[in-house]
Parts: C-alpha cells; sequence; structure tokens
C-alpha cells in the first residue's frame, strides 16, 4: 500500500507499508505552541491601544509580548478531513495509547492544546460578535454627538479586532487540520501489539514443496525461458524495469482475466481505472504524495501522481457524494497498472520482480456500512486464500501487528507465500479494513434508510430523514502479478527447465500447459 | 503516434499526428549564421595577437569581430544521432524538395552551411595539428637558446589555438547535429503530395450499416449499459480520463488478449513494456518530450517520461546493439498503456472516449533489413486490415499525404473506421515504415552474413566480416482499445439499446455475446 501519511510503524518486506515516511508530523513552527488568542501587531495597533482595555478578554491580558510575535507561516491544507476532534478529546488516552503502539510520530499533545486554543478562539469571536452588535443595538437611538461618536470608535475597533480574530481562527484551525491529520485510525482489539513479529498466523494453507532437484529462482527461470529482460528495460526506463515477454506476457493477462473473472463473479463490479491522478486524492486515501522519501511519482507541472495502486482511484470514485444506505455494499474489482519510486528499497530481498517500479495489479475495495466492515474484511480476506489456494500455492495468512499498520488501517491481513527460488515466504497481498479513515478524507458518505413506518410527509431537503454517515472502506490485493509471477515460476518449476502452468489458469492462455524451454 | 520532432505537417484529427509541434526547429541563436571558424576572446587572445599572423587561416583572417562575439551557448544534445550529412549535402536538391513537400521546418540551408564550416574547421585543425607537430620536431635538434625559444613560444601558442578550435569544433559538431536532426525522413515515391486531404484510399472494406432507428453515440450507450464513467474521472484525475466500468472491462480486456493472440500467431514476439522511459529514447523515436506543446507526460525531478506508445519502449529494446542479419527481422507485439497530455485538442471532433489521456494499446513493430521494410510495411497493413475486417468494421486504408506524415515515417497507411454515432471516419490504426530514422537515432544496426563461400580464416574483432548497417523499423497499431469501443458500441448497437460482442471476441469474454441494460 505504499507510504502511508504521517505513520511510523512499518514492515521492511512488505508490499502494503514500504519505506514508512521519515517525515517528521509537524506543519508547525516551534513557537507555535504560544499559539495567539489575540491578533498580533501592527495591523490591531490601533485595536490594542483602544481606550477600553475590557474589551480584551481575560486570556488576552495575560498574553505575552511573544504571543504576538507568532508567525502566519502554516500552508492551509488544500483539502480538510472530517475529524471529530470532540472523539479524540473525550477518549484521550485510547487515543494516545493507540499512537504508541502503532510507532505512530502524531503529536497528541498538540492536538489537543490546539484544539483547546480553537474552541477558546472560537468563544473570543462569539463574545465580540455579541459586543459589536450590542453597540450597533446601541446607535439607534438618538444619542449625543460625543456618546455617538465614542460608540462609532468603540464599533470599528471591535469591527477591526473581529476580523483579525477571525482570520487566526482560520489559521488555528488549518494547523489543528493538519497535526490531527497525522493520528492514525483507531485500532481492532483483537490486532496484536508490538512490531511486525509480533504478527499473528491466522492460517496456513499447504506445505513447502519438496523438491528433488535444485531449485532456480524466478530470475534464472525467466533468463532461461525467455520471459523477461531487466539489461534492455535498464538502458531504456531505469533499474528496476522490465519487459515481460513470450509466456509470460500471456501469464500476466491470464492472472488478470482469470482475477476479474473470479472476483466479480462474487459480485464485484469490474473497473479499469485512471492510472494518473490528482495528488490531493493520493492524500485523501492515507499516503504521502511529496517528500523525499515519498513512494509516488510526480507528473512535472501539474498537481498530478502516478498510482500506486487502484486503492486511489477506486477509493475517489464515490468522493463528495452521499449514497444511500440501499446502495451499499458496493464492491469493486479493479485492474490497473501501479507505479512506485520504491526509493530506499535494496538489497536481495528484492531481487528480480519482487520488487520493481511498474506493475499490474487486481485490486479488491468495498464501500459499506460501519457495521459490516469486519464481515467484509473476512469476506476479502476469504476471497484471497481461496484464490491462492486454487493456483496451488503454500501459503500463510497474518493478523499484522499494530508497528505494522499504515495509518488508515484499522486492521490488515496479509498472505505470505512461500518462493523456493528465494528460499522465503513473501508478501502477495493484502487486506485493509480502513473503517471511517479515508471517507472522512474523501468524503464519502451514506444516508441511513429511515426503518419501516417511518414515514416523514413534509418535503424539501433533508426533511426527516437521519443524518449522514461516514461510510467504511476496504481494500484488497486479489492479484499482484509480478509476485504471483515469482510464485509460480518458482513452485512450479520442473526437472527439466520447464514450468507447468496451474490448471485454473489454462483456459486464459489458450490452452497452454506448460513453458518449456525454447 | 504523437507529435514528431521538429516537423511542420501533420492532421488534426490523425491519431497519429496530433497537435504538431508548432515550436521552430532551430536550436541556434540569431547570430549564429556567422558561426565562428576561429576561437574567440578573451580565451584566446593569447593566441589572436599571437606575432605570428600567417598561422590563421585565411578564412580566420576575414572574420569579423561579430563572429568572436558568438556565444557558446548552444546546449550540447544528450545523444546524436548517426546522421548523413555526405548524403544530405550531395542530394541537397532531393532534400529541399522533401522538406518542403512535408511542410516541415528543417532549416537545410543552415545545415549546409554549418555542414561546411565544419568540415572547414576540421581541416584547420589538422592542419594546425600538423603544423604544431612540425614545430616539436625542429626542436628536437641542437638549437641556438633564442631559435628554441621563439619554437617554444610559437608551439605554445599553436597549442593554445588548437585547444579552443578543438571546443569551438565540438560546438559546431553539437550545432549541425541539432540543426540536423530536424530533416526529416525521406519520402516513399508513391506517397502522394499534399495536405491530409490528398491520402489516397488504397483499400474500402464494408459499407456503412443501415440502422432503422436512431443511432446513439458511444456515449450515451455508455451511460445507458454503465460502462463508463467520465465524471467521477474528471474529478478524481482530471477531464479525459476514465473509469470503465462492467462489460467494458472484459471488452478491453478481450480486444488486448484477441490482439496479442491473433499477431502472436502470425510470428510477432509477445511484449509486456515498461511505461515510464527515459526521455532520450522519445527523442530518438522522434518524439518531442520538452515544450509547451508536448504531448508527453514528464515526471517530476527525474529525466523519465510517460509513454506515449509502445513503439517507444519496443524501439528502445535494441538499442545501442549490432544484431546479426539471420536475427532478422524481428517483430514484436507488445501491450502497454499510452498516456498523452493532448495539449491543445479539443472540440466535438473528441467527444467521449475518441481522444483521452490514458488508454491501453496493442502495438505491432518490426526490425528488418532495408531491403525488406516496404514489404514488411505491406504485410503490417495487410494485419490490420485482417482484424479490423474480422470484427466486422467497415474502413477504408488511406495511403497518407506527405503533408500528413510524422517525421520518422518514410511513408505512412492509416484506417479509418466508420462510427456511426459519431457519423465519421475515425482513425482507428496506423502503420510506419521509418527505414532507418529511428534506428539512426537509437544505434540499431546488424552485421550482414557474409555470402557463401567468402570464408574469412582471419579472427579478430570485426576481421573479414562486412560492414554493419542501420536496420529499418516499422510500426504499427493492432488495437488501441478506446477508438475500438467506439467502433464496437456504435456500429453493432441493437434498437433495444444493447450492443452485440463481435464472434471473434466472445471467447475472450466467457462467451458473452450481447451487452443488455441492467
Amino acid at each position: 500500500m505504499l507510504t502511508r501519511t504521517c505513520l511510523g510503524g512499518g514492515a521492511a518486506a512488505a508490499l502494503s507499508s514500504l519505506s514508512p515516511s521519515i517525515r517528521r508530523c509537524s506543519f508547525l513552527f516551534p513557537s507555535v505552541r504560544q499559539t495567539l488568542l489575540l491578533p498580533f501587531s501592527p495591523r490591531l495597533a490601533s485595536y490594542r491601544i483602544s481606550p477600553s482595555p475590557r474589551r480584551f478578554s481575560a486570556s488576552a491580558a495575560v498574553a505575552t509580548e511573544e504571543e504576538h510575535k507568532v508567525a502566519v507561516a502554516v500552508k492551509p491544507p488544500q483539502w480538510k478531513a472530517a475529524i471529530d476532534f470532540k472523539w479524540i478529546r473525550d477518549n484521550k488516552d485510547v487515543v494516545a495509547a493507540n499512537i504508541t503502539n502503532r510507532n505512530s510520530n502524531a503529536n497528541l499533545e498538540l492536538v489537543l492544546d490546539l484544539y483547546e486554543k480553537f474552541l477558546n478562539l472560537q468563544k473570543e469571536v462569539e463574545r465580540l460578535r455579541a459586543e459589536r452588535n450590542a453597540v450597533a443595538s446601541k446607535m439607534k437611538g438618538k444619542l449625543e454627538p460625543s456618546v455617538r461618536q465614542a460608540l462609532v470608535e468603540e464599533g470599528k475597533n471591535l469591527k477591526e479586532g473581529l476580523v483579525a480574530l477571525e482570520e487566526d481562527l482560520v489559521q488555528l484551525s488549518d494547523q489543528l487540520q493538519l497535526e490531527a491529520q497525522c493520528i492514525p485510525n483507531s485500532t481492532h482489539p483483537d490486532v496484536p501489539v508490538g512490531g511486525e513479529e509480533s504478527s499473528v498466523a491466522r492460517k496456513m494453507v499447504g506445505n513447502p514443496k519438496e523438491f528433488g532437484f535444485d531449485v532456480k529462482d524466478h530470475l534464472q527461470l525467466g533468463k532461461d525461458l525467455d520471459l523477461f529482460d531487466f539489461d534492455a528495460a535498464a538502458e531504456v526506463s531505469g533499474s528496476k524495469f522490465y519487459y515481460l515477454k513470450n509466456e509470460a506476457v500471456l501469464l500476466e493477462m491470464a492472472l488478470v482475466n482469470w482475477a476479474i473473472a473470479q472476483v466479480s463473479k462474487r459480485g464485484f463490479t469490474p473497473l479499469i481505472t485512471p492510472e494518473i491522478v490528482r495528488s490531493s486524492v493520493v492524500e485523501k486515501c492515507g499516503f504521502q504524495p511529496r517528500g523525499q522519501n515519498t513512494q509516488v511519482y510526480s507528473i512535472q507541472g501539474s498537481d498530478q501522481c502516478l498510482i500506486g495502486t487502484a486503492e486511489i482511484p477506486v477509493g475517489g470514485i464515490h468522493m463528495d457524494s452521499i449514497l444511500s444506505e440501499s446502495d451499499l455494499p458496493l464492491k469493486y474489482v479493479a485492474y490497473s497498472h501501479c507505479f512506485r519510486t520504491e526509493a530506499g528499497a535494496a538489497g536481495a530481498a528484492t531481487r528480480g520482480m519482487y520488487r520493481v517500479h511498474q506493475f499490474s495489479k487486481v485490486e479488491m475495495f468495498v464501500f459499506c456500512r460501519p457495521e459490516d466492515s469486519d464481515s467484509y474484511h473476512e469476506e476479502l480476506i476469504a476471497i484471497e486464500e481461496e484464490l491462492f489456494s486454487s493456483l496451488g500455492l503454500h501459503f500463510k495468512t497474518l493478523d499484522m501487528a499494530t508497528g505494522d499498520l499504515g495509518a488508515p488501517a484499522y486492521r490488515k491481513f496479509d498472505v505470505e507465500a512461500w518462493m523456493p527460488g528465494l528460499g522465503r515466504y513473501g508478501e502477495i497481498s493484502s487486506a485493509s479494513n480502513c473503517t471511517d479513515y479515508q471517507s472522512r478524507r474523501l468524503g464519502i458518505r451514506f444516508r441511513p434508510t429511515p426503518p419501516e413506518g417511518v414515514q416523514n410527509p413534509k418535503k424539501g431537503k433533508g426533511a426527516g430523514s437521519a443524518p449522514t454517515r461516514f461510510v467504511h472502506t476496504l481494500n484488497a490485493t486479489a492479484c499482484a502479478v509480478p509476485r504471483m509471477l515469482v510464485c509460480l515460476l518458482e513452485n512450479f518449476q520442473q526437472e527439466n527447465g520447464s514450468v507447468v502452468i496451474p490448471d485454473v489458469l489454462r483456459p486464459y492462455m489458450g490452452g497452454l500447459d506448460v513453458i518449456s524451454p525454447k
């Protein structure tokens, strides 16, 4: 799933959580903790030297000069997540423990501090508005010119102060938003606490295959069978790119066709998605499109990126919309190419096709009611297990530990398959329940159907209808082609150097049952 | 084929020659026509004020001060095409007529002028080298100290002058290279002269279908059958992006699978290619990756681009190599996604799927001996015609006029199919013979097999082997998916709103024979 925003935790070898962002999750400057409750000079000098010092609030009275120096330099967020600040404040200990468990660098204290200041400033603004209105009322009657003049002055000062405070309120709200965006999703109570090594195997299918000969790795098999060309791609594109050749092309097509067919017959709507998306959508899905260690390729001269997974465009397909409850669940199976910079990835563990810059993937995605997301999570992992079993792979399914969860995930199940040539298990898929983390950013809600019998005769917008709720989103890999190629080539190699095609794929390869040396 | 470098000609509606680059094809500055044959100050002041003015060449003697001011500001090319300057000079009139016929902005006079200057400067450099050697020889014997001192001085001046002239030679060679790269390929004698309207129909297959009802265009059909979503894609990615949904996904997969199967059974090697390539490879294929009107998406912070067609990575697969004659022809059928900015494209002619930023395409590509390229060109267009006939389309094949040829093409055959919803013919494929235009840039040669009986007993590098020659390259669309979708939906719509799937595609869609309203 690429690097997630603001997340500390992560597992080196995971397809889903590569190179966690090392970026410090603070958008603020050192002095920000003294965030003003007061406007600052020189704009408000006239207000501050007003003859009516009582108009300053109590807190204003103790404001230090330093507070007035706090800079305005917070870049406003391009979009806002619908974060439930009140819930965070009221569940402070739970949130703090969760941040710790997930190795997140979110700064809860700062968020709470900003939130309190935000509330206070909001109150102050409301108070000043009331005062300004009071002054305006007083001026309605007949008045001595000197009294009127004093009221005019006072009203003017109040208005200026109010304008400034309102601007500060916007800024404080921006700071709060940016800091709070770093807080990871909450965690399913059954998720094991700890680093990647604490992940718990849920299921084990099959056994490592016994070979009566020296096994080759997929790179050697690919070379002997003329299936891919990394060397030419290194010249044309760069390292970690590749051409697929001959039967490898048919195998990729077969895997994609088979995966789409298998998943769509379970009620998922097939999609082919855009592979260039706005960077804001990447962010809203919980990925970090910018910065030194980003996994995301950006398009020059635009605000667009290449997708690292179809999760992004599929998550975005219902962005900023209110679905009706009867539409849910919406289940999609999406085919796309995926592009990742793989900044920082290197070493033998990433040999050959295991970690590459471009690959094809079939991804499942579900939008559902909150109360259903746990069961759809089980459905998704069950589909993955069925798919990989039918290919004849040996694999285990893991309930990933807190330290390995990306910020959006409430719970994540990974599948690791045996790769005899590499001599280890390698991640081939990942299924995450993101609950409302993405929907609060993407703005995807649903309107609950009113219970039977509760007919409301009123018409008009929202009349009598239940308040909207955020949907839950889940994503899961059906087939990440290069990892599948590694598995198929390495597991189904024969002593004579050929590779047997799994039965289920043969109908998609014109009946081809074996790849033989040319 | 996207915009080609330095080309004037072009047809608005052509998939292959969109928005021809309006960039002036001169890399030089206004003063460049006075390109120096002499080094310039201040670096060479010492040489120019040398006490031996006779060491200046005759042309140097007439050099004006202006020439010394000519700046060094030509950006050296990152790569060099193996351009046959001598042939250009010796066939000046042919080349000039070709440039005119093809509406090219190439500046032949400038190229010839630079070439002559280059040759002269080269001679001058050789003369100076000889002189310096002569001075060095003179110093070998016993000499009066004053004579030796004079020789030392002279040798030093000569050396300094030489260094400077050699640098100028490099620069002149760079200028020559950049200007000469603008000269388009020569043109097949049978190509009709003129603008797009002069293109000649080679073949006409079928007739426009008669409908007993009001036909819908593909956009309406796609909407009614829930096959694509442009609106969501506009939010997530931008305008002219789209999601394919439901049967459209199956149809795309079927088209790709079918095209690969059909072409590979004719002896073409299947490939899946990188979609991110170095921009130099894009240039070497004759496309312009930079500039305001480029059709090419660039990756931020790298020298990489997204491909606009698989022609680029396939052309690059044998970059900088010498093939053996017995390897030829090399025939590939490549599947890739293609990305185009479509800068400047707009209007009703580009409605819906007709012109989009991202699409899937199956492309044929041939590397062959020069004497075979005409016949492979015929083979490629014949394959296209067979493919489109078997889908049941009505189309015509055109021999494109000179004004419509991109710079790399020696000859181009387009196929235009009837699109009843759009009410016009639209380009669905293009087959180009690029002769040695791309191979001279990509550095792809072959070594001819010596004739039978001519056995050479000598060993060692190149001993007795024939000199290498540049291969010819050809490219041709097998299946550009969105244009196919337009054709299939619009041509095979039924009165009840359903769309019949062509027989040949049904095996690739699990037997599905019709797309019906849900």
